[in-house]
């Protein structure tokens, strides 16, 4: 088993880091042991990168079936539990009950919409991590794993396409 | 979920001859010392807050000195068939009942939106603005049968619900049917003239069904479609016309 | 310059001085306009915190010692009465929900068209959504007469067995206000991590703590990103419906009793606009006073900006202008009694005046002043014409709850308004707008900055011909 170290390039623009990315592939690092941190959405295909699986679409479509389901309870179970008749409507309607199917399928989906950008992205997590605060001044940073003995003519060849440092990554508290 | 003691239903309705009114004013007090009213005092009255679960309108008609009055209009809940106060509450204070086919009002229920006075065509409601307090010795002559109102709470006209309640409850008791004329509101009995008639309009033969077959009938506001339980009698000429 | 495309270099002195008074061509490194924002938050001065306390005091009076004084007595302290059974708390909670929807209409809205010139100002709009349904919610839990009861319309299974009935329209209101809190608030924060996450990167003391904690631990990793992208895009098509059915159901709320001049059936695209009318005309005014006084926001927020937003009021004066004639029209021309007794007491009763200056505020200003390119570049007047429409708006509300409430199908009841403590209660909600709004500009980064770093990305200079036009790129 070869000894890893996690690696951090900084880099100021969009193409550098495009072309490290690249050439760290061509290097033997794999992509799923790269990660870009960036301090704008800079999207994968800018970088060459491959897309990024998100289950939030999935968890808002659940979301928005829950909550149409508590409000078909609330519409069409809950005036069963204790039948009262005002106004001569029926005691089921069908109007309201749209708009009550209608709001809480929309707090449904936008609840989940929310929770599943927490539970995609591990929020919240306050353990130390890998990162350095020029990244939030519009820095781009490309972590990735790098086997020890490669690392001197990797962190050459980066430097060489303009990475401003390439240093171990420490985790550090945020 | 058949409760034997609640099978009984009726219709309860009232007509009101508006052509026998004087507008002595005797069936609003006699519903206010019935149903616990409270007195908002002067100042508030005029405002428009009394709480008068019957009012007597009249209105005058033309130029002073030539003026006309309208006839005396006791105007109360209407115990409306489907009644627009019902449906926007939205916490259920304002539900028809099977048993008598009118209007209640669970007061514990309410929490002062005020929707249903809103939409009643009649303003038969009226609000609790304040902790009225009923100034003495009246405080010692509450009904018992009725709930006293704190503030922030809807109330209006119950046809005396308590008292239809008591009637059936003692018909069951004694094992026979109600006697038309058994169960008078407060108002009804009150009446000098007897103007208010009160009674069943789920039997054909009570003095009330057959008054609301009457041609001089009407009803307010006939065509919002409330279907009033109450019925104004009102003709040509009257003894109560003072103009 | 930091992963920005460049643009092609302006041909002359004079074009290249046009293109930077727009924000989107006259960029900065990131690090400078992180700088700025962050000195922009930590600068205040003793005149800051003067108004702060005065508007404490004025909330802790007004607003908790006055409501706690209503609560106690019953709201015989207030001026509703029969038949002006709501008055003025509910006009404020219309006119607050109104204010509440130029945040999400600004956010997301022109998110949804990619209007570039939402960037810098879309969390300050947003901010005036959470913070006035805050103030809408408040306004109608006064108007309660129990409102120590008021959880009762909250659908929980209780000791009572009973469930709120759903063919109220303030069950619906219930539903839709809570599910419009809770999503507009989502809304606010998701876009904010990563402003946390840069604030947190400089700061110290107590708010390195307070960041720290609220970023929840945002380092803006692939994943990171792609999640808060989709859950954004989710939010921004998502929130739109929901934002437009809550101010129809308050119409509902109207519009479904049966009285004169409240049964209409445009009612709900009416209050949208209406909405919207005081909603963006608020938005106007917070700019200018964001941009007056606060630090650096002169860089962020400029002359484009109040034009772009000066022509949106414009539109949207001519939509409610159409929107008033349309319902006016068709009550007229119905022929019922009572209506006609009532738009005879809008036009000619005794507070004839509110319904005028409705009409010069909400139409005869917007159309004569915001056509001039001039006035809606400059913040005064801009500020002014703000103020002015929300004058409008609010009186519109006043014509159609007390005013028409007093007329109805039994005349024997009618009885004029005279507000009581609402007025005081209403200042309160002011005031504890205005100070939310104050804490919360030194607190929360106030312009987005990724988002104005990402649209400066965008923006290009391209020649055609001998021209030199602007040119976005979509990055997504």
């Amino acid at each position: 088993m070869e000894e890893h170290k996690t690696l951090l390039a900084l880099f100021e623009d969009l193409d550098p880091t495009a072309a490290a990315i690249e050439r760290l592939r061509k290097l033997g690092i794999p992509d799923d042991q790269m990660n870009v941190i960036s301090g704008i959405p800079v999207t994968e295909a800018m970088l060459g990168r491959p897309r990024q699986w998100s289950n939030v679409p999935r968890l808002a479509l659940g979301g928005s079936l829950g909550g149409f389901l508590v409000g078909a309870f609330l519409a069409f179970g809950a005036p069963l539990l204790y039948p009262i008749h005002v106004g001569g409507q029926a005691l089921i309607p069908i109007p309201p009950s749209i708009v009550v199917l209608f709001e809480l399928t929309m707090l449904g989906m936008l609840v989940s919409t929310f929770i599943g950008v927490f539970l995609d992205s591990y929020f919240p997590s306050y353990r130390p991590k890998e990162y350095l605060p020029e990244i939030s001044d519009g820095k781009i940073g490309i972590l990735f794993q790098c086997p020890q003995q490669k690392q001197a003519q990797i962190v050459l060849a980066l430097k060489k396409l303009g990475a401003e440092s390439v240093a171990p990554a420490e985790a550090r508290q945020l | 979920m058949s409760n034997p003691l609640e099978e009984v239903g009726h219709k309860w309705g009232m007509v009101i001859d508006q052509d026998l009114c004087t507008g002595c004013q005797a069936c609003v007090t006699a519903c206010a010392m019935e149903n616990n009213i409270a007195f908002v005092g002067e100042q508030d009255a005029a405002y428009g807050r009394s709480l008068q679960w019957i009012r007597v309108e009249r209105f005058w008609e033309g130029e002073f000195p030539e003026v006309k009055s309208t006839p005396f209009q006791p105007v109360l809940c209407q115990q409306c068939g489907q009644a627009p106060c019902e449906p926007v509450c939205p916490v259920y204070a304002s539900v028809h009942s099977e048993n008598q086919q009118i209007n209640i009002q669970v007061y514990n229920r309410c929490v002062g939106t005020r929707y249903c006075a809103n939409n009643c065509p009649y303003q038969a409601r009226v609000f609790n603005w304040r902790d009225y307090r009923e100034p003495g010795p009246l405080d010692n002559a509450l009904n018992p049968d009725v709930t006293v109102r704190r503030r922030g709470i809807m109330e209006k006209c119950t046809f005396c619900v308590q008292r239809i309640v008591q009637g059936e409850d003692t018909a069951r008791a004694e094992g026979r049917q109600m006697a038309d004329g058994e169960v008078v509101p407060a108002c009804a009995q009150a009446c000098p003239t007897e103007a208010i008639v009160f009674g069943r309009l789920d039997d054909p033969d009570s003095l009330v069904s057959r008054l609301k077959r009457d041609g001089r009938a009407v009803q307010l506001l006939e065509e919002l479609g409330t279907q009033p339980s109450v019925t104004y009698l009102k003709g040509g000429s009257s003894y109560g016309r003072n103009g | 310059m930091a992963a920005t495309a460049k643009p092609i270099a302006p041909a002359t002195h004079e074009e290249h001085a046009e293109s930077r008074q727009h924000l989107m061509l006259d960029p900065r490194p990131r690090g400078e306009m992180n700088a700025m924002v962050m000195e922009s938050m930590h600068t205040t001065s003793w005149k800051f915190w003067g108004i702060a306390f005065l508007l404490g005091i004025v909330v802790l009076v007004c607003l908790f010692l006055a409501w706690g004084y209503m609560i106690s007595e019953g709201l015989g302290v207030a001026g509703v009465n029969r038949p002006a059974y709501w008055g003025i708390f509910l006009v404020n909670t219309v006119f607050w929900i109104g204010i509440s929807h130029a945040g999400t209409f600004v956010s997301a809205l022109l998110r949804v068209f990619k209007a570039e010139f939402r960037r810098p100002f879309t969390r300050a709009a947003e901010l005036m959504t959470t913070f006035g349904l805050i103030q809408a919610g408040l306004s109608i839990f006064m108007h309660m007469g129990r409102v120590w009861l008021s959880y009762w319309l909250a659908p929980y299974p209780n000791a009572r067995g009973l469930w709120p009935n759903f063919h109220s329209p303030l069950a619906w209101d219930f539903l839709a206000i809570n599910t419009y809190l809770l999503a507009s608030t989502m809304y606010l924060f998701l876009p904010l991590i990563p402003d946390l996450a840069m604030a947190r990167d400089r700061s110290t003391g107590w708010r390195k703590v307070v960041y720290r904690v609220l970023a929840l631990g945002f380092r803006g990793t692939e994943g990171e990103w792609a999640h808060l992208r989709t859950a954004m895009n989710i939010f921004a098509f998502a929130i739109l419906p929901v934002m437009f059915s809550v101010h129809t159901i308050v119409a509902w709320d109207f519009a479904a009793a049966s009285r004169p001049g409240w049964s209409s059936t445009i009612f709900g695209p009416y209050f949208v606009v209406g909405a919207l009318h005081s909603g963006v005309a608020a938005v106007a005014m917070v700019l200018v006073v964001v941009r007056g006084t606060m630090k650096n926001m002169k860089y962020f927020i400029r002359a484009e900006h109040f034009d772009a937003i000066g022509k949106l009021m414009l539109v949207i004066s001519m939509g409610w202008a159409y929107f008033f004639f349309n319902d006016y029209l068709v009550q007229w021309y119905g022929g019922d009694h009572w209506t006609h007794t009532l738009l005879a007491w809008h036009e000619s009763g005794p507070l004839a005046w509110i319904w005028g200056l409705m009409l010069v505020c909400n139409v005869a200003v917007p159309w004569f002043l915001l056509w001039n390119r001039k006035i809606r570049s400059r913040p005064g007047w801009m500020f002014v014409i703000g103020l002015l429409i929300n004058v409008g708006m609010w009186c519109e509300r006043y014509v159609i709850i007390p005013i028409s409430l007093t007329i109805n199908r039994m005349p024997f009841t009618w009885q004029s308004y005279r507000p009581g403590i609402e007025i005081v209660l209403g200042i309160g909600t002011l005031a504890f707008f205005i100070l939310l709004y104050m804490l919360a500009s030194r607190l929360v980064p106030l312009v987005p900055v990724w988002e104005v770093q990402e649209g400066q990305m965008a923006h290009s200079l391209r020649k055609f011909g001998r021209k030199t036009v602007v040119s976005v790129s979509e990055l997504e």
